[in-house]
């Protein structure tokens, strides 16, 4: 969302007629530039962009910086091919229209497209590197073509003099099957110095992404689209929501840390075995590790108790660092979740005494000898039973535990 | 002489002017992202000898300071070091958003070309004349002490006195009738 005001150098020399980019290093050139275009005047309305050639004649500015989109796409039909590129000039006559900007507050950019061969020396490409940093101008290098002549090192040591505080960037595009547009969209040219950028080009990375490195959620992109959309936004989704249900537990947990002491082994094993596997998963994961994947994998597992592993989960990171907090934690967990229906589902599978001892085995820093361990097993078995199957299960139980 | 007669105009009717300071619109290229402009302007940074204001990519420095109200600038101080600190000041009044390349096209306002007296806090009288009507100042420093890459300024302060305070007890005055 930064205020910028960007000019756009454009390389139509006749090295451009190359089809090593397809269809022609040209065409790849007019697509990156409309797609920056569009990137610049999402993120900002207030930016402005503006389009100059570099080769044919001379330097020549095709249209002076505007947020008008339309101009500037129609500014990039009818451009010839032909000549030999002018970096030097092409630079200085993209700072001076700048300089001549309407919006004094909008910071200067420049973003050059390299496709052809630089001829100038490396001294003289510092020299004007010194003077855009001297007048806080940032200056993108798109480097594409072929490297011959020391163009890379060129390009590099000009990116070296302007580069303030990594506000410019080069990208070395290689000519091959991924189009110049989707390499750029990735780069911090488009995502703009990591901020994330607009929506426009977030959308557009993250579809590339997909692509070109290997597909987030296991669909190509590019083969169902709606598809990879879908998952997508069904993940933030439920992102957004684990975070909203974590917000209101860690809530109630400061709230009732102090009187969950004596009911800890109790509440954890409520809590636990109402997302007993999906727990065990986790803690295998590590609890430290990436907190979406956990979620993911509860979401899989255990669709009807789901706000519960969600709290659950974030319990189980508690749970390394502090086992007497992460206790403290699902017994508020369970308090606010007493309503549901899964508490049914809990108290039958606590009945199970094999798998509630399984369960505290599992558990970090709970020791199912513990004598107090088992005092507290008893009275909680007791009222849970009590509040299920009042008689019958009480006095079996009560023998197993002594 | 000179300095008595500029300490007590200071003393007399000339406040520091740091409290006009927009600083919203405090500007300065070519200045090094670490060492930045605050380190010279504002109160308790300036008076810090290790904190400077230094120079990127070659000695010179464009400082771009415009006020909250109109004002009168009587003297300046600008402090730095004997080696590196500034030696020729160019002060543009009511110019905006100048950049190096203009800063040769107009005649400055004034000029100071600082002694070492001077870069140890003299202060810097001058001509009051050109200076009566400021919306916003302009530094320009062209080049420093020892003619070294970088250009370190430790302090600078603005003495003057605000034009719109004037204006109001004028009008007190002939309400009066």
């Amino acid at each position: 969302m930064v205020l910028e005001a960007t000019m756009i150098c454009i390389d139509n020399s006749e090295w451009m007629r190359n089809g090593d980019y397809a269809p022609s290093r040209f065409q790849a050139q007019a697509d990156a530039v409309n797609l920056i275009c569009g990137a610049k005047t999402q993120s900002n309305p207030e930016n402005t962009v503006g389009v100059l050639t570099m080769a044919g004649k001379g330097v020549r500015v095709l249209v002076t910086p505007t947020s008008d989109l339309g101009k500037i796409l129609a500014c990039m039909h009818g451009l010839e091919i032909g000549g030999e590129m002018n970096l030097a000039a092409g630079i200085q006559v993209a700072q001076l229209a700048l300089k001549h900007r309407q919006n004094k507050k909008q910071q200067q950019r420049i973003i050059v497209f390299a496709g052809s061969p630089v001829t100038h020396e490396k001294k003289a490409l510092e020299m004007i590197g010194k003077k855009l940093k001297k007048n806080s101008v940032a200056l993108d290098i798109v480097n594409f073509g072929d490297d011959d002549e020391g163009k890379t090192e060129k390009l590099e040591a000009l990116l070296a003099a302007v580069n303030n505080n990594d506000t410019s960037h080069i990208v070395h595009v290689p000519a091959g099957p991924n189009a110049l547009s989707d390499v750029l969209i990735s780069t911090p040219i488009f995502t703009g110095d990591g901020e994330g950028g607009s929506g426009f080009a977030a959308s557009a990375a993250t579809a590339a992404a997909g692509g070109v490195s290997g597909f987030e959620f296991g669909v190509d992109p590019n083969l169902d689209p709606e598809l990879a959309l879908a998952l997508r936004v069904s993940m933030e989704e439920e992102r957004a929501r684990q975070e909203a249900a974590a917000k209101k537990a860690a809530e109630e947990a400061s709230k009732q840390e102090k009187s969950a002491e004596e009911q800890d082994a109790t509440m954890t094993e409520r809590g636990n075995e109402g997302a007993s596997e999906a727990d065990n998963k986790k803690n295998e994961i590590s609890d430290d590790d990436d907190t979406s994947l956990q979620q993911a994998l509860a979401m899989s597992m255990d669709e009807p108790a789901s706000s519960q592993d969600l709290q659950d989960i974030e319990m189980s990171d508690a749970a390394a660092e502090d086992p007497e907090l992460a206790l403290a934690l699902q017994l508020s967990v369970q308090d606010s979740t007493k309503d549901s229906s899964s508490q049914a589902d809990m108290n039958k599978l606590l009945a199970d005494q094999s798998f509630v001892s399984s369960i505290l085995a599992s558990l970090p820093g709970v020791d199912p000898n513990d004598p107090s361990v088992k005092e507290v097993l008893a009275s909680m078995q007791n009222q849970s039973e009590s509040q299920q199957k009042p008689d019958e299960d009480k006095v079996p139980k009560k023998e197993e535990e002594k | 002489m000179s300095a008595a007669e500029s300490a007590t105009a200071i003393q007399k009717n000339q406040v520091d002017l740091l409290d006009f300071i927009d600083w919203s619109g405090v500007e300065c290229l070519n200045q090094s992202s670490t060492h930045s402009l605050s380190n010279a302007l504002k109160q308790g940074y300036r008076e810090d000898e290790g904190l400077n204001l230094e120079s990127d990519a070659d000695e010179q420095l464009l400082i771009y300071i415009p006020f909250t109200q109109v004002i009168k600038l009587h003297s300046i101080v600008v402090m730095g070091s004997e080696e590196e600190g500034p030696k020729t000041v160019k002060l543009f009044a009511n110019r905006e958003h100048m950049g190096f390349s203009n800063v040769n096209d107009f005649p400055p306002s004034d000029t100071a070309v600082l002694s070492p007296d001077n870069i140890k806090g003299k202060p810097v009288v001058l001509k009051y004349v050109k200076f009566q009507n400021v919306r916003s100042l302009t530094i320009f420093i062209e080049d420093n002490q020892s003619s070294s890459e970088i250009t370190k300024v430790q302090k600078i302060a603005l003495y003057g006195s605000t034009v719109e305070t004037t204006d109001m007890k004028g009008l007190k005055k002939i309400e009066d009738h």
